[in-house]
């Protein structure tokens, strides 16, 4: 019965991955809440809230509630598959399998960045139709272009998250406690140049923070964010970005090392 | 590579920290293996027995590449545990069981494919593969039902199937029939039976003493991380007072007549065990010259006086060695 072992495909591993997201999603009406209810209320709540802030408040409401929304699917949900992982052991089978998990963890964070995209375009659909009509973009396609950027610096912090689910079953825990820090920080609803001066250097620790900035600085004329201007932001952006797929890279092997020495892999 | 053993465990030792309270609690260290030395050679079944803690599951985790050793080596199919892991993991299978280790919001058949896409298992054999191992734990008919809608049997045989999926050579059974109906657990047996003849490498963890006597020809008793008897199953029972056991039954014994007992021609071993209001003596004996009729004899006028005669079960042999070691 025993045959030669088959060649891995990661990419393969990723779409399995991305496929066992999707049938669980689809399965658990529990989402519908996260992905489909919420967008449409932080889309009111949002539109309330920025409105009669100036001729471009429908924008301001559009990324406050769409990043929201994405934010919690996308980085948020991207650590708690892991920490389902933990507690349906499941974890202990899929690290014993031979592709590296890092590959499954790409795999669920490209549906969170999918179902992250379906809950910013409600959140549009929810502000357009509470305003009458679309916001005025000076350039549409460096909004979408920035928008979808956006989504993969949330993306790539949501991988160094799941690496700490893997590391620690408290990771739920510490994310929890930093949840809304973490929103405020990076300046998902607000600007962070409004935020106390000494929180700044600790935003600019992730990207979606740089790349939130252009992104207003692009679709928002008048906008007043960090000093350097856009440009920088992208710069910004782009140089942590890749900082953290370096620490992606190297940091599942580690933890999966220090799991394995510490015996916690099964802990949930 | 066919010469060398599947499993060669040499002086293994594995320590677990961990804390008493919260943050700065005192740090409670527990030796889980001690020294562990144990070969068992390719294409064979092995079995490895023992109580709640003894370290089992932990022995087979180390194999399986899920644990880290403190110290000392294990090596399957020639390769190294610790450093070998990618050559290693897709050919090994490993059977955890339990309700735990499945995604249950999904059909039995979701679960496969996605750990056959795992283990690289190629596409156009996925679909065929899948269907095998389902008929061949019976589970063709629910596979494609949800796991939570699964009873306890159905997702041990999911384990089971997952487990074999990608035809391992060598596959670790961790108690793999527990809380299975004995119709479920007696298929099970079956099926590993025949997983065997296709040659895969067997090693099995059980707390069924009459499992391992029907599937294990060899096997090591594992208690409080230490290996204190390793042998086929016949050696064992001769070890510990040969192939004949017999059971005195009575309202209590006096200290002078258990002495008298053990005094009898052949008898190695005599344990004392309490049940309500009787007492039960089991007499391991060596040789043939003590008979059941001699034992009533030796204690004549006891009233209400049960004496039998049976075969030393591996059951026998497990309990004398488990309480050897505690004592």
């Amino acid at each position: 019965m025993a045959t030669a072992p088959a060649e891995v495909s990661r990419a393969r591993a990723t779409t399995a991955s991305l496929r066992l997201s999707v049938l669980q999603f689809l399965a658990d009406p529990q989402w519908l809440v996260p992905s489909m209810i919420a967008p449409v209320i932080f889309g009111i709540v949002s539109f309330e809230l920025f409105r009669g802030a100036g001729p471009y408040y429908l924008t301001y409401a559009i990324l406050g509630a769409g990043m929201m929304s994405m934010w919690g699917q996308t980085l948020y949900g991207s650590g708690w598959a892991t920490g389902q992982d933990r507690e349906f052991g499941t974890l202990e089978p899929t690290i014993q399998a031979p592709t590296p998990y890092l590959y499954v963890v790409l795999g669920r964070i490209v549906w969170n960045v999918v179902a992250g995209l379906f809950g910013g375009l409600i959140v549009y659909g929810v502000v357009v139709l509470a305003a009458g009509g679309p916001p005025a973009l000076p350039d549409p396609v460096a909004f979408v272009l920035l928008f979808l950027f956006v989504m993969a610096t949330l993306a790539v912090v949501g991988v160094v998250f799941a690496a700490a689910y893997v590391y620690t079953r408290y990771a739920g825990f510490i994310q929890n406690i930093g949840e809304f820090a973490f929103y405020v920080g990076t300046g998902c609803m607000f600007p962070v140049v409004l935020l106390p001066f000494w929180t700044n250097p600790i935003a600019l620790i992730f990207p979606p923070t740089w790349a939130l900035d252009a992104l207003r600085y692009l679709s928002i004329p008048g906008y007043q964010g960090f000093s350097w201007g856009w440009e920088w932001d992208l710069v910004g952006a782009a140089v942590t970005t890749a900082i953290y797929v370096g620490i992606a890279g190297t940091i599942f092997h580690r933890v999966e090392r220090h799991v394995l020495e510490d015996g916690t892999l099964s802990e949930y | 590579m066919a010469d060398m053993p599947a499993i060669e465990v040499r002086q293994l030792t594995r320590r677990f920290d961990s804390r008493k309270g919260f943050l700065f609690g005192e740090v409670v260290r527990t030796e889980a293996l001690r020294g562990i030395d144990l070969t068992v050679e390719n294409g064979a079944m092995f079995g490895l027995l023992g109580p709640n803690g003894a370290g089992k599951t932990t022995l087979v985790k180390i194999l399986a590449t899920l644990l880290l050793p403190t110290s000392g080596t294990a090596r399957v199919l020639g390769h190294d545990v610790v450093t070998e892991t990618d050559w290693l993991r897709p050919r090994m299978g490993l059977v955890l069981g339990g309700e735990r280790g499945l995604y249950n919001r999904v059909s039995g058949r979701e679960n496969l494919r996605y750990f056959a896409d795992l283990y690289g298992i190629p596409t156009s054999e996925r679909e065929s593969r899948i269907r095998e191992v389902l008929e061949r734990v019976d589970l063709a008919s629910a596979a494609d039902r949800r796991v939570e809608e699964y009873s306890r049997g159905m997702k041990q045989k999911l384990h089971l199937a997952r487990g074999i999926l990608h035809r391992p050579q060598i596959l670790f059974l961790d108690e793999p029939t527990i809380g299975l109906d004995p119709k479920s657990a007696r298929e099970t047996r079956k099926l590993v039976r025949s997983l065997l003849q296709d040659g895969v490498t067997i090693l099995l963890t059980t707390h069924y003493m009459f499992e391992a006597e029907e599937l294990c020809p060899e096997i090591a008793v594992l208690s409080r991380g230490r290996i204190v008897a390793y042998d086929t199953v016949e050696a064992l029972r001769h070890r510990i007072g040969g192939d004949r056991t017999i059971e005195v039954e009575a309202y209590g014994f006096e200290d002078r007549e258990i002495s008298v007992l053990r005094e009898l021609p052949g008898v190695s071993h005599v344990a004392s065990e309490e049940y309500g209001p009787r007492t039960r003596l089991t007499l391991r004996l060596r040789t043939d010259e003590t008979t059941p009729r001699q034992v009533s004899a030796s204690i004549e006028g006891h009233p209400e006086l049960s004496v039998k005669e049976r075969r030393t079960s591996l059951e026998d042999v497990y309990l004398d060695l488990v309480e050897e070691e505690a004592t």
